[in-house]
């Protein structure tokens, strides 16, 4: 069968379909959050020496001098149209401002995630391995990845970025460059920090998903033939473990694009993350629109890359409609 | 093989990262700003952050002196100080000549020309037009005759307003529909200077990414969020470095450039640091040449109030900024309970003990408020003290008075805190802990800025925490904050209304800087204490710490165009970074 024969072009166009009630229910939720909690930016747009007039004239060019179901039915042409129009507090086009911040908040989280997956899924197999071994290894192993997530990121940051950055002298502080040759300087300890922060919680998910084909009929077969555990481990587990660690990093990737705030903003990273935190200080709503429904259209659209990987790691899966 | 790749990216990573990239430019100035810049358009900049761009690339007839305190008004782009007639009411300013705008494709050849007078009379006009939408519009607003009726009739750019026009060339009339001492504030401030109009033409909603003026920098390059990068402009009119300043001035270093021309510097980049830390241990470092300190830092730079000797070895120094603000806590007038009863309020304001505030929260950096005025200004009466200061015994007694003896029958009060950042909620509780002692109840409650803001220019807010900045360094600015035409949705968010105060008002208002003024501000000041709108905590004075390298380092809240003014020492700057590096 072809690469086109295996996917099955009905599911994919029904999943397709229902991206249109998950992404209006997504705008009617960030319209009401909004409009209930947000605050009406135009007071603050008018500066501290407001007058009423001024405010008017600002909601009037806003659009929100409109009916709540008019400025809903423009949030759901943008959404569909993925044109925002102008941010509200820079004037800037929204899309313009995406695609300038997804590159740094790609490189930011990119590598870091790719350094992650390698070594939590090397460590889960050798926690899995060593379990029934020395079982006070893999006890200290799993000690230490709750220890690592316990600790909150901005506690790693702080703390990071004063003894690795300022007290050793080893990286950067703050900055980024354009250039590729000394952008390196500036990420490494973002990414260093983003790897202990996210090597605890994904090396105790591999390790119980390695586990849990330990027991598996293949594995005592493999056992019983004289196979080595390494080889068991690292070919049959690794392999039938898949499905699992394929979810687990197809469903972090959108999280990736959407930048991180915290490292963002301490590391002077001119990323996504940013521009949100600005956008929600300053009732940014078309940046917030943008954010929000571009974020869950990455997400259901990774959603169903997932579900296509399946059939192609695993041919026994069939995607039915009503899956 | 797993072990190999491991350890080569390992050992590539760590090469790569020790990589330490110093760029610096030979003469250039690393300066920060702590929130993003919006716009670099002047109509729009009324923040400091926008302000520090926008008056490094634009100019106004008038500017402040770099150096002179309490500070003074001097030309800019006016030959002269303008000629203001014997009524008060006709300003005629007369412009420099051979002063060019930037050079850009909007003029022809990519040319700059030369700045006439009717650019002044454009760029106030843009200013005013509604559909610029301009944030400094107040700064115009009822001042110059005809230009209210145009900007609510047709705002048509061909029609001639009485009030503002070119007489020629190098002449700008205005006339004014009222006297107005604060007028020639009006003229520095950063939304009045002059723009091309042939570039607007040519950017229209582009503007902010084309700034073009006459000022001593162009625009190089805005990544927002992470840094703009200033370069010298080349045609800069002649401008030198002040020769005169205040009597420490020389002590202080700032006379060695007099006389040299500006800018001083080749390159300005502004990065734009909103962390603390990252900003504190990046100044420490020397890769900005000024900073912060943050307020749990504070210890590592001074003991006893002094700089600590192994600091100012490494090189590091502190200028002491007395900022012309006020920081206080607002009640709306409005509110049934608070708005009604003046000895409630000046109980609470009683029960607040100022100095503990200024202990904990500020590291004794300021001075406690009698009176919305601070000290620098003019009018400011230094032997004045607010008769509603610290006193828990009168506080309880004032609270019987009220109506409300230990606060029995007192609803909760919402104190509402602009932010929700960590330092306002524990002023918030510090508060919540003093107002219990009387018997008053607060819930303390964070916002987003827009929400506080809507709040209380919606008259939603009961008690709110503000604080005031000079927009120009009159009185008038801090006593404006009480008039009636200005309440909320204006800089009155107390909605204080009272006509003996408006009387004194517009009195004021009408009188230059004299004593006869001075005495009317002190009958003003002890009216606003008596009905006590606002609980008056302090002025502040910021430690604002840079490197020595960094020369004639003396900013300043409302002077914005000081980036002109500084320079780099290179050869010192080497060897403070030695320092620096060595611990």
């Amino acid at each position: 069968m072809t690469f086109q024969e295996r996917i099955p072009w009905g599911y994919v166009a029904k999943r397709l379909l229902t991206f249109i009630p998950t992404l209006i229910g997504v705008t009617l939720l960030t319209f009401l959050i909004f409009h209930v909690v947000g605050g009406d930016p135009s007071y603050q747009l008018s500066g501290k020496n407001a007058s009423l007039d001024q405010i008017k004239l600002i909601r009037k060019e806003l659009g929100l001098d409109l009916t709540l179901t008019r400025q809903y039915l423009i949030f759901l042409k943008q959404t569909f149209t993925f044109n925002w129009g102008q941010s509200w507090s820079t004037r800037q086009n929204v899309n313009e401002m995406f695609l300038f911040g997804i590159g740094p908040s790609f490189f930011l989280a990119f590598p870091a995630f790719i350094a992650s997956i390698f070594l939590s899924v090397l460590m889960g197999l050798f926690a899995a391995y060593i379990k029934s071994k020395k079982s006070w290894i893999d006890q200290t192993l799993t000690s230490t990845c709750l220890a690592l997530m316990s600790i909150s990121l901005l506690v790693y940051i702080i703390s990071f970025q004063y003894y690795f950055a300022f007290y050793l002298g080893w990286f950067e502080i703050n900055g980024w460059s354009f250039d590729w040759t000394q952008r390196w300087s500036y990420l490494t300890l973002p990414w260093l920090i983003s790897l202990f922060v996210s090597l605890g919680p994904n090396t105790l998910l591999f390790r119980s998903t390695f586990l849990n084909e330990v027991h598996q009929n293949y594995v005592k077969t493999a056992r019983s033939k004289g196979v080595s555990q390494i080889r068991i481990f690292t070919s049959h587990i690794l392999k039938n473990s898949s499905v699992p660690i394929v979810t687990i990093i197809m469903m972090q990737i959108p999280y990736l694009l959407t930048g991180s705030l915290l490292l963002e903003a301490f590391f002077g990273i001119p990323g996504i993350g940013g521009l949100l935190i600005q956008a929600i200080q300053s009732a940014d709503f078309p940046v917030i629109k943008a954010f929000t429904v571009m974020s869950t259209f990455i997400y259901l659209l990774f959603h169903l890359l997932t579900d296509l990987l399946y059939i192609f790691i695993d041919p026994r899966i069939e995607l039915q409609d009503d899956n | 093989m797993i072990k190999y790749l491991i350890t080569v990216l390992l050992i590539s990573l760590f090469i790569l990262s020790c990589t330490q990239t110093v760029t610096s430019h030979s003469n250039e100035v690393v300066s920060y700003l702590e929130a993003n810049v919006a716009t670099t358009d002047p109509i729009h900049s009324t923040n400091k952050y926008a302000s520090t761009v926008s008056s490094s690339i634009f100019e106004n007839l008038l500017h402040y002196h770099y150096l002179k305190r309490p500070i003074v008004l001097e030309t800019q782009l006016a030959e002269e100080m303008p000629h203001i007639s014997d009524d008060g009411l006709t300003y005629t300013i007369k412009i420099k000549r051979g002063v060019f705008f930037q050079d850009d494709p909007a003029f022809p050849n990519s040319k700059g020309r030369e700045l006439i007078a009717q650019d002044f009379v454009y760029s106030w006009m843009r200013l005013a037009d509604p559909k610029n939408k301009a944030l400094g519009w107040w700064l115009l607003d009822g001042k110059i005759k005809g230009l209210n009726e145009w900007r609510n009739g047709s705002a048509d750019y061909a029609k001639p307003i009485e009030g503002l026009k070119a007489i020629d060339q190098y002449t700008l009339q205005v006339i004014l529909n009222k006297k107005s001492f604060q007028f020639l504030h009006v003229l520095a401030a950063p939304p009045l200077a002059v723009v091309a109009r042939e570039v607007i033409k040519k950017y229209g909603d582009k503007i902010n990414d084309h700034p073009v003026g006459t000022g001593p920098f162009k625009l190089k390059s805005w990544i927002r969020n992470f840094q703009l990068e200033l370069v010298k402009n080349d045609k800069y009119h002649k401008t030198f470095y002040p020769k005169e300043g205040t009597i420490d001035s020389k002590k202080k270093g700032l006379l060695q450039d007099s006389g040299q021309t500006l800018p001083l510097s080749d390159k300005i980049t502004i990065r734009i640091i909103t962390e603390r830390q990252p900003l504190w241990l990046s100044f420490l470092k020397g890769q900005v040449d000024h900073g912060i300190i943050p307020k749990d830092n504070y210890h590592q730079i001074f003991e006893n109030k002094e700089i600590k000797t192994e600091i100012r070895k490494k090189g590091i120094r502190v200028l002491a900024q007395k900022r012309p603000d006020l920081v206080y806590i607002s009640f709306n007038m409005e509110h049934p309970i608070l708005g009604k009863n003046k000895k409630l309020r000046k109980a609470i304001s009683s029960a607040i003990d100022k100095k503990q505030i200024l202990k904990t929260f500020y590291n004794n950096r300021g001075l406690i408020a009698q009176g919305p005025i601070p000290p620098g200004l003019p009018d400011y009466d230094k032997t004045y003290t607010n008769p509603v200061s610290y006193n828990l015994e009168k506080a309880k007694q004032l609270m019987t008075e009220a109506g409300y003896p230990n606060g029995k029958n007192l609803p909760v009060f919402d104190y509402d805190l602009p932010g929700s950042a960590t330092w306002s909620r524990q002023l918030g509780e510090f508060l919540k802990d003093q107002l219990s002692q009387i018997g008053v109840s607060i819930r303390i409650v964070p916002n987003t800025w827009p929400q506080f803001d809507q709040k209380v220019k919606a008259k939603k807010a009961t008690l709110f925490d503000q604080a005031w900045v000079a927009d120009y360094p009159d009185s008038e600015n801090f006593l404006q904050l009480f008039y009636s035409k200005n309440i909320s949705p204006g800089p009155n968010s107390f909605n204080f209304v009272n006509s003996d105060y408006d009387q004194m008002f517009e009195q004021f208002l009408s009188l230059p800087p004299s004593q006869k003024r001075f005495n009317l501000t002190q009958k003003m000041i002890k009216l606003l204490n008596d009905e006590s709108p606002a609980v008056f905590l302090l002025h502040r004075l910021f430690k604002l710490p840079y490197h020595s390298w960094l020369k004639n380092y003396n900013e300043y809240p409302i002077i914005y165009d000081h980036l002109k003014y500084l320079r780099v020492d290179q050869h010192q700057k080497q060897k403070d970074l030695n320092k620096l590096k060595n611990g």
